[in-house]
Protein backbone atom coordinates (compact mmCIF):
# COMPACT_ATOMS: atom_id res chain seq x y z
CA UNK A 1 0.00 0.00 0.00
CA UNK A 2 0.98 3.39 -0.83
CA UNK A 3 1.56 6.01 2.11
CA UNK A 4 -1.23 7.22 3.93
CA UNK A 5 -3.72 9.55 3.12
CA UNK A 6 -2.63 12.24 4.63
CA UNK A 7 -6.49 13.62 5.96
CA UNK A 8 -6.37 10.40 7.53
CA UNK A 9 -3.96 10.72 9.47
CA UNK A 10 -4.69 14.13 10.74
CA UNK A 11 -7.96 12.40 11.58
CA UNK A 12 -6.16 9.74 13.42
CA UNK A 13 -4.21 12.26 15.88
CA UNK A 14 -7.61 13.99 16.66
CA UNK A 15 -8.54 10.32 17.90
CA UNK A 16 -11.09 10.00 15.10
CA UNK A 17 -11.94 6.38 13.35
CA UNK A 18 -10.47 5.77 10.36
CA UNK A 19 -10.06 3.35 7.60
CA UNK A 20 -8.20 0.38 9.22
CA UNK A 21 -5.22 -0.14 6.27
CA UNK A 22 -4.77 3.20 6.99
CA UNK A 23 -4.11 2.66 10.73
CA UNK A 24 -2.27 -0.43 9.85
CA UNK A 25 0.01 0.91 7.45
CA UNK A 26 0.51 4.32 9.94
CA UNK A 27 2.08 1.51 12.57
CA UNK A 28 4.82 -0.12 10.16
CA UNK A 29 5.85 3.42 7.91
CA UNK A 30 8.44 5.31 9.39
CA UNK A 31 7.71 8.63 7.69
CA UNK A 32 3.94 7.91 8.36
CA UNK A 33 3.91 7.60 12.08
CA UNK A 34 6.44 10.33 12.37
CA UNK A 35 4.18 12.71 10.45
CA UNK A 36 1.00 11.75 12.73
CA UNK A 37 3.58 11.87 15.92
CA UNK A 38 3.66 15.66 15.00
CA UNK A 39 0.24 15.82 14.34
CA UNK A 40 -0.08 14.61 17.64
CA UNK A 41 1.85 16.41 19.42
CA UNK A 42 -0.02 19.69 17.80
CA UNK A 43 -3.12 18.12 19.06
CA UNK A 44 -2.30 17.87 22.24
CA UNK A 45 -1.16 21.28 22.47
CA UNK A 46 -4.29 22.43 20.36
CA UNK A 47 -6.15 20.66 22.97
CA UNK A 48 -5.10 22.31 26.12
CA UNK A 49 -5.31 25.88 25.20
CA UNK A 50 -7.66 28.61 26.61
CA UNK A 51 -8.75 31.65 26.55
CA UNK A 52 -5.88 32.86 28.32
CA UNK A 53 -3.33 31.42 26.62
CA UNK A 54 -4.47 34.03 23.27
CA UNK A 55 -1.86 37.15 22.58
CA UNK A 56 -2.64 40.49 24.67
CA UNK A 57 -0.78 43.45 24.52
CA UNK A 58 1.76 44.04 27.51
CA UNK A 59 1.20 47.73 29.44
CA UNK A 60 2.72 50.86 27.44
CA UNK A 61 4.78 51.14 30.26
CA UNK A 62 6.76 48.01 28.77
CA UNK A 63 7.69 50.11 25.56
CA UNK A 64 8.23 53.29 26.97
CA UNK A 65 11.03 51.44 29.11
CA UNK A 66 12.41 49.99 25.51
CA UNK A 67 12.49 53.15 23.76
CA UNK A 68 14.03 55.07 26.87
CA UNK A 69 16.54 52.07 26.99
CA UNK A 70 17.22 52.43 23.70
CA UNK A 71 17.27 56.38 23.47
CA UNK A 72 20.23 56.08 26.72
CA UNK A 73 22.57 53.67 24.26
CA UNK A 74 22.09 56.47 21.48
CA UNK A 75 22.99 58.96 23.48
CA UNK A 76 25.85 57.26 25.17
CA UNK A 77 27.25 56.48 22.07
CA UNK A 78 27.78 53.06 23.31
CA UNK A 79 28.16 50.57 21.36
CA UNK A 80 26.81 47.56 21.95
CA UNK A 81 28.05 43.77 23.24
CA UNK A 82 26.61 41.59 21.03
CA UNK A 83 24.53 39.29 22.40
CA UNK A 84 25.64 36.74 19.89
CA UNK A 85 29.34 37.96 20.98
CA UNK A 86 28.64 37.82 24.29
CA UNK A 87 27.15 34.18 24.31
CA UNK A 88 29.99 33.04 22.32
CA UNK A 89 32.51 34.37 24.57
CA UNK A 90 30.83 32.60 27.38
CA UNK A 91 30.75 29.11 25.71
CA UNK A 92 34.53 29.23 25.10
CA UNK A 93 34.62 29.67 28.97
CA UNK A 94 38.04 31.65 29.56
CA UNK A 95 39.51 32.32 26.18
CA UNK A 96 38.85 35.62 25.62
CA UNK A 97 39.53 36.73 28.55
CA UNK A 98 43.34 35.41 28.32
CA UNK A 99 43.47 37.06 24.85
CA UNK A 100 42.40 40.02 25.78
CA UNK A 101 45.05 39.77 28.63
CA UNK A 102 47.55 39.08 26.26
CA UNK A 103 46.37 42.49 24.58
CA UNK A 104 47.23 44.30 27.31
CA UNK A 105 50.41 42.24 28.52
CA UNK A 106 49.60 40.63 31.50
CA UNK A 107 49.00 36.88 32.75
CA UNK A 108 45.67 36.31 33.39
CA UNK A 109 44.72 36.61 36.97
CA UNK A 110 47.91 37.28 38.37
CA UNK A 111 47.79 41.02 38.30
CA UNK A 112 44.26 41.74 39.09
CA UNK A 113 43.20 42.03 42.78
CA UNK A 114 40.33 44.15 44.38
CA UNK A 115 40.30 45.87 47.62
CA UNK A 116 38.42 48.42 49.18
CA UNK A 117 40.37 51.05 50.28
CA UNK A 118 40.17 54.80 50.99
CA UNK A 119 42.21 57.09 48.07
CA UNK A 120 45.55 57.41 49.53
CA UNK A 121 46.75 61.41 49.54
CA UNK A 122 49.53 60.61 46.67
CA UNK A 123 46.11 60.00 44.29
CA UNK A 124 46.27 61.54 40.77
CA UNK A 125 42.57 61.50 39.41
CA UNK A 126 43.85 60.27 35.60
CA UNK A 127 40.21 59.82 33.87
CA UNK A 128 36.67 59.71 34.96
CA UNK A 129 33.63 57.64 33.80
CA UNK A 130 30.05 58.57 34.11
CA UNK A 131 28.35 54.91 34.39
CA UNK A 132 24.93 54.83 32.63
CA UNK A 133 22.15 52.69 33.25
CA UNK A 134 21.73 49.80 31.23
CA UNK A 135 19.00 46.88 31.36
CA UNK A 136 16.25 46.67 34.16
CA UNK A 137 18.21 47.79 37.46
CA UNK A 138 17.95 51.22 36.32
CA UNK A 139 21.11 52.45 38.40
CA UNK A 140 23.69 54.72 37.74
CA UNK A 141 27.72 54.82 38.94
CA UNK A 142 30.80 56.81 38.62
CA UNK A 143 33.97 55.20 37.91
CA UNK A 144 37.67 56.73 38.20
CA UNK A 145 41.14 55.49 37.71
CA UNK A 146 43.93 57.19 39.46
CA UNK A 147 47.16 56.69 39.98
CA UNK A 148 49.18 56.01 43.82
CA UNK A 149 52.66 55.59 43.73
CA UNK A 150 52.59 54.90 40.29
CA UNK A 151 50.33 51.86 40.14
CA UNK A 152 46.56 52.48 38.21
CA UNK A 153 43.80 51.53 40.16
CA UNK A 154 40.10 51.48 39.29
CA UNK A 155 37.30 52.91 41.08
CA UNK A 156 33.79 51.99 40.67
CA UNK A 157 30.88 53.45 42.97
CA UNK A 158 27.34 52.13 42.06
CA UNK A 159 25.04 53.38 44.79
CA UNK A 160 21.65 51.67 44.55
CA UNK A 161 22.59 48.53 43.24
CA UNK A 162 19.96 46.08 44.13
CA UNK A 163 20.97 42.57 46.04
CA UNK A 164 20.79 39.79 43.96
CA UNK A 165 19.70 36.60 45.35
CA UNK A 166 22.05 33.57 43.63
CA UNK A 167 24.17 35.93 41.38
CA UNK A 168 27.15 38.62 41.41
CA UNK A 169 28.36 41.88 40.21
CA UNK A 170 31.47 41.92 38.11
CA UNK A 171 33.59 44.78 36.29
CA UNK A 172 34.52 44.71 33.23
CA UNK A 173 37.16 47.08 31.05
CA UNK A 174 36.23 46.89 27.55
CA UNK A 175 37.54 47.98 24.37
CA UNK A 176 35.21 50.88 22.27
CA UNK A 177 33.49 47.54 20.63
CA UNK A 178 32.90 45.51 23.44
CA UNK A 179 35.00 43.10 21.76
CA UNK A 180 37.14 42.38 24.22
CA UNK A 181 36.58 42.93 27.81
CA UNK A 182 38.88 42.47 30.73
CA UNK A 183 37.36 41.02 33.83
CA UNK A 184 38.40 43.26 36.74
CA UNK A 185 36.54 42.00 39.94
CA UNK A 186 33.69 41.64 41.62
CA UNK A 187 31.40 44.93 43.02
CA UNK A 188 29.46 44.31 46.05
CA UNK A 189 26.26 46.15 46.81
CA UNK A 190 26.62 49.22 48.99
CA UNK A 191 30.36 49.39 48.29
CA UNK A 192 33.10 51.60 46.40
CA UNK A 193 35.58 49.03 45.08
CA UNK A 194 38.94 50.07 44.00
CA UNK A 195 40.97 47.12 41.70
CA UNK A 196 44.56 47.42 41.40
CA UNK A 197 44.61 47.38 37.62
CA UNK A 198 47.55 45.63 35.65
CA UNK A 199 50.98 47.65 34.76
CA UNK A 200 50.77 48.17 31.28
CA UNK A 201 46.28 47.94 30.99
CA UNK A 202 45.95 50.70 27.88
CA UNK A 203 42.67 53.47 29.06
CA UNK A 204 42.99 54.22 24.81
CA UNK A 205 42.71 50.31 24.00
CA UNK A 206 40.35 49.56 27.26
CA UNK A 207 38.47 53.11 27.49
CA UNK A 208 34.74 51.27 28.62
CA UNK A 209 34.18 50.12 32.14
CA UNK A 210 31.33 47.90 32.60
CA UNK A 211 29.23 46.22 35.47
CA UNK A 212 26.97 42.99 34.56
CA UNK A 213 25.02 41.07 36.37
CA UNK A 214 26.61 37.09 36.58
CA UNK A 215 25.01 33.80 37.64
CA UNK A 216 27.10 31.29 39.39
CA UNK A 217 26.94 29.04 35.86
CA UNK A 218 30.75 28.17 36.27
CA UNK A 219 31.02 30.71 32.89
CA UNK A 220 33.65 33.07 33.35
CA UNK A 221 32.90 35.28 30.19
CA UNK A 222 30.42 37.84 30.25
CA UNK A 223 26.87 37.43 30.65
CA UNK A 224 25.71 39.48 28.54
CA UNK A 225 23.21 41.29 30.97
CA UNK A 226 24.92 44.48 31.42
CA UNK A 227 23.49 46.98 34.31
CA UNK A 228 25.87 50.00 33.81
CA UNK A 229 28.47 51.16 31.31
CA UNK A 230 30.42 54.30 30.59
CA UNK A 231 33.56 55.78 28.90
CA UNK A 232 36.53 56.84 30.72
CA UNK A 233 37.63 60.36 29.97
CA UNK A 234 40.50 61.99 30.40
CA UNK B 1 2.09 35.86 5.63
CA UNK B 2 3.89 38.74 4.03
CA UNK B 3 7.44 37.15 3.46
CA UNK B 4 9.27 40.08 1.64
CA UNK B 5 7.97 42.36 4.26
CA UNK B 6 8.98 40.53 7.07
CA UNK B 7 12.15 40.20 5.43
CA UNK B 8 12.67 43.85 4.56
CA UNK B 9 11.84 44.57 8.36
CA UNK B 10 14.44 42.13 9.57
CA UNK B 11 17.03 43.74 7.78
CA UNK B 12 15.93 47.13 8.44
CA UNK B 13 15.60 45.97 12.27
CA UNK B 14 19.69 44.85 12.02
CA UNK B 15 20.65 47.64 10.44
CA UNK B 16 19.68 49.46 14.02
CA UNK B 17 16.56 51.24 12.12
CA UNK B 18 14.60 52.41 15.47
CA UNK B 19 11.63 52.63 13.49
CA UNK B 20 12.16 49.09 12.83
CA UNK B 21 12.34 48.29 16.42
CA UNK B 22 9.18 50.22 16.80
CA UNK B 23 7.15 48.07 13.79
CA UNK B 24 8.52 44.82 15.53
CA UNK B 25 7.49 45.50 18.56
CA UNK B 26 4.37 46.22 17.73
CA UNK B 27 4.13 43.06 15.97
CA UNK B 28 5.78 40.67 18.34
CA UNK B 29 5.51 42.20 21.94
CA UNK B 30 1.70 40.48 22.60
CA UNK B 31 3.45 36.81 21.88
CA UNK B 32 6.30 37.68 23.83
CA UNK B 33 4.33 39.19 26.64
CA UNK B 34 1.75 36.43 26.56
CA UNK B 35 4.42 33.86 26.60
CA UNK B 36 5.90 35.17 29.25
CA UNK B 37 2.74 36.11 31.22
CA UNK B 38 1.49 32.13 30.94
CA UNK B 39 5.04 30.64 31.42
CA UNK B 40 5.60 32.72 34.81
CA UNK B 41 2.14 33.40 35.88
CA UNK B 42 2.46 36.87 36.72
CA UNK B 43 2.39 39.77 34.40
CA UNK B 44 4.95 42.36 36.38
CA UNK B 45 7.57 39.62 35.46
CA UNK B 46 6.22 39.07 31.98
CA UNK B 47 6.78 42.87 31.43
CA UNK B 48 10.02 42.27 33.00
CA UNK B 49 10.66 39.73 30.31
CA UNK B 50 9.31 40.89 27.49
CA UNK B 51 11.54 44.72 27.95
CA UNK B 52 14.55 42.38 28.72
CA UNK B 53 13.82 40.28 25.37
CA UNK B 54 13.12 43.53 23.16
CA UNK B 55 16.35 45.12 24.88
CA UNK B 56 18.44 42.03 24.14
CA UNK B 57 17.25 41.57 20.76
CA UNK B 58 18.23 44.77 20.02
CA UNK B 59 21.21 45.67 21.51
CA UNK B 60 21.85 41.52 19.67
CA UNK B 61 20.68 42.96 16.84
CA UNK B 62 23.97 41.87 14.90
CA UNK B 63 23.47 38.28 15.93
CA UNK B 64 19.77 37.98 13.88
CA UNK B 65 20.92 35.55 10.71
CA UNK B 66 17.63 35.38 8.60
CA UNK B 67 19.60 32.26 7.38
CA UNK B 68 18.67 30.73 10.26
CA UNK B 69 15.04 31.88 10.34
CA UNK B 70 12.56 34.40 11.09
CA UNK B 71 12.74 37.08 13.34
CA UNK B 72 9.44 36.33 15.25
CA UNK B 73 11.26 32.95 15.26
CA UNK B 74 14.10 34.64 16.76
CA UNK B 75 12.70 36.38 19.24
CA UNK B 76 10.74 33.36 20.34
CA UNK B 77 14.00 31.92 21.35
CA UNK B 78 15.12 34.97 23.06
CA UNK B 79 12.19 34.57 25.17
CA UNK B 80 12.68 31.04 25.51
CA UNK B 81 15.41 31.54 27.21
CA UNK B 82 14.31 34.56 29.44
CA UNK B 83 12.06 32.95 30.65
CA UNK B 84 14.08 29.79 31.49
CA UNK B 85 16.38 32.44 33.21
CA UNK B 86 13.41 33.89 35.51
CA UNK B 87 13.12 30.03 36.67
CA UNK B 88 16.59 29.35 36.99
CA UNK B 89 16.69 32.95 39.48
CA UNK B 90 13.80 31.63 41.47
CA UNK B 91 15.01 28.02 41.42
CA UNK B 92 17.97 29.26 43.08
CA UNK B 93 16.90 31.16 45.76
CA UNK B 94 14.39 28.42 46.87
CA UNK B 95 17.26 25.57 45.82
CA UNK B 96 16.97 22.13 48.34
CA UNK B 97 19.46 20.94 49.91
CA UNK B 98 18.75 17.42 47.79
CA UNK B 99 20.41 18.19 44.82
CA UNK B 100 18.30 14.99 43.21
CA UNK B 101 15.12 16.40 43.80
CA UNK B 102 16.10 20.31 43.02
CA UNK B 103 17.49 19.19 39.28
CA UNK B 104 13.83 17.17 39.28
CA UNK B 105 12.20 20.31 40.07
CA UNK B 106 13.80 22.17 37.60
CA UNK B 107 13.17 20.36 34.75
CA UNK B 108 9.37 19.87 35.49
CA UNK B 109 9.94 23.77 35.91
CA UNK B 110 11.33 23.95 32.23
CA UNK B 111 8.72 21.55 31.08
CA UNK B 112 5.53 23.47 32.34
CA UNK B 113 7.43 26.49 30.82
CA UNK B 114 8.06 24.77 27.67
CA UNK B 115 4.26 23.78 27.27
CA UNK B 116 3.19 27.39 27.73
CA UNK B 117 4.92 29.06 25.22
CA UNK B 118 3.79 26.26 22.89
CA UNK B 119 0.19 26.65 24.17
CA UNK B 120 0.78 30.49 23.34
CA UNK B 121 2.62 29.55 19.82
CA UNK B 122 -0.62 27.46 18.74
CA UNK B 123 -3.16 29.89 20.12
CA UNK B 124 -1.70 32.63 18.39
CA UNK B 125 -1.46 30.88 15.37
CA UNK B 126 -5.48 29.79 15.85
CA UNK B 127 -6.52 33.27 16.30
CA UNK B 128 -4.75 33.74 12.78
CA UNK B 129 -6.66 31.14 10.76
CA UNK B 130 -9.21 32.29 8.17
CA UNK B 131 -12.62 30.99 8.60
CA UNK B 132 -14.51 28.54 8.41
CA UNK B 133 -10.55 27.19 9.14
CA UNK B 134 -10.90 28.58 12.47
CA UNK B 135 -14.19 27.45 13.37
CA UNK B 136 -13.65 24.20 12.24
CA UNK B 137 -10.56 23.97 14.49
CA UNK B 138 -12.31 25.44 17.42
CA UNK B 139 -14.83 22.38 17.06
CA UNK B 140 -12.36 19.74 16.82
CA UNK B 141 -9.95 21.25 19.35
CA UNK B 142 -12.31 22.42 22.45
CA UNK B 143 -15.67 20.75 21.24
CA UNK B 144 -13.74 17.47 20.59
CA UNK B 145 -16.70 16.70 17.68
CA UNK B 146 -15.59 14.20 14.26
CA UNK B 147 -15.07 15.73 11.38
CA UNK B 148 -18.80 14.50 10.16
CA UNK B 149 -20.76 16.46 13.12
CA UNK B 150 -18.45 19.74 11.86
CA UNK B 151 -19.80 19.35 8.54
CA UNK B 152 -23.03 18.76 9.60
CA UNK B 153 -22.73 21.82 12.30
CA UNK B 154 -21.15 24.23 9.34
CA UNK B 155 -22.93 22.68 6.86
CA UNK B 156 -19.80 22.11 4.74
CA UNK B 157 -19.16 19.04 2.87
CA UNK B 158 -17.28 16.51 4.36
CA UNK B 159 -13.93 16.23 2.40
CA UNK B 160 -13.39 20.30 2.27
CA UNK B 161 -13.61 19.32 6.45
CA UNK B 162 -10.78 17.60 5.89
CA UNK B 163 -8.57 19.03 4.26
CA UNK B 164 -9.33 22.02 5.81
CA UNK B 165 -8.27 19.99 9.09
CA UNK B 166 -5.29 18.65 7.83
CA UNK B 167 -3.89 21.93 6.50
CA UNK B 168 -4.60 23.78 9.84
CA UNK B 169 -2.58 21.09 11.74
CA UNK B 170 -0.02 21.02 9.07
CA UNK B 171 0.02 25.40 9.58
CA UNK B 172 0.54 24.33 13.57
CA UNK B 173 2.52 22.02 13.20
CA UNK B 174 5.12 23.97 11.04
CA UNK B 175 4.87 27.17 13.49
CA UNK B 176 6.00 24.84 16.42
CA UNK B 177 8.97 23.51 14.51
CA UNK B 178 9.84 27.06 12.75
CA UNK B 179 9.62 28.97 16.58
CA UNK B 180 12.48 26.41 17.78
CA UNK B 181 15.05 28.72 16.25
CA UNK B 182 18.99 28.26 17.10
CA UNK B 183 20.30 31.37 18.15
ZN1 LIG C 1 3.76 5.69 4.91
Amino acid sequence: MSHCDEDALALLALGEVVDSRDVAHAQECAECSARLEEYRTVVGVGRTVTADDYPTAPPAEVWDAVSAEVARDRASGSDVVSLDAARSRRRRGGYVLAAAAAVVGLVAGSAVTASVINRPESAQLVASAQLDPIGDAGVTGKAEVQTVNGTSQLKVTVPNLPNVNGGYYEVWMATADTKNMVAIGNLNPGSTAVYTLPAGMDLASFPVVDVSLETYDGNTGHSATSVVRGNLNA
Amino acid sequence: MQPSDDSELAAAFVAGDERALEQVYSRWSSLVFTMARRATGNESDASDITQAVFISAWRGRSGFDAAKGSLPGWLVTITRRRIADHWESISRETRKIDAESARLDDEAVAGHAEESVNRVLIADELSQLGEPQKKIMELAFFQDLTHAQIARALDIPLGTVKSHIRRSLDRLRTRLEVDHVAL
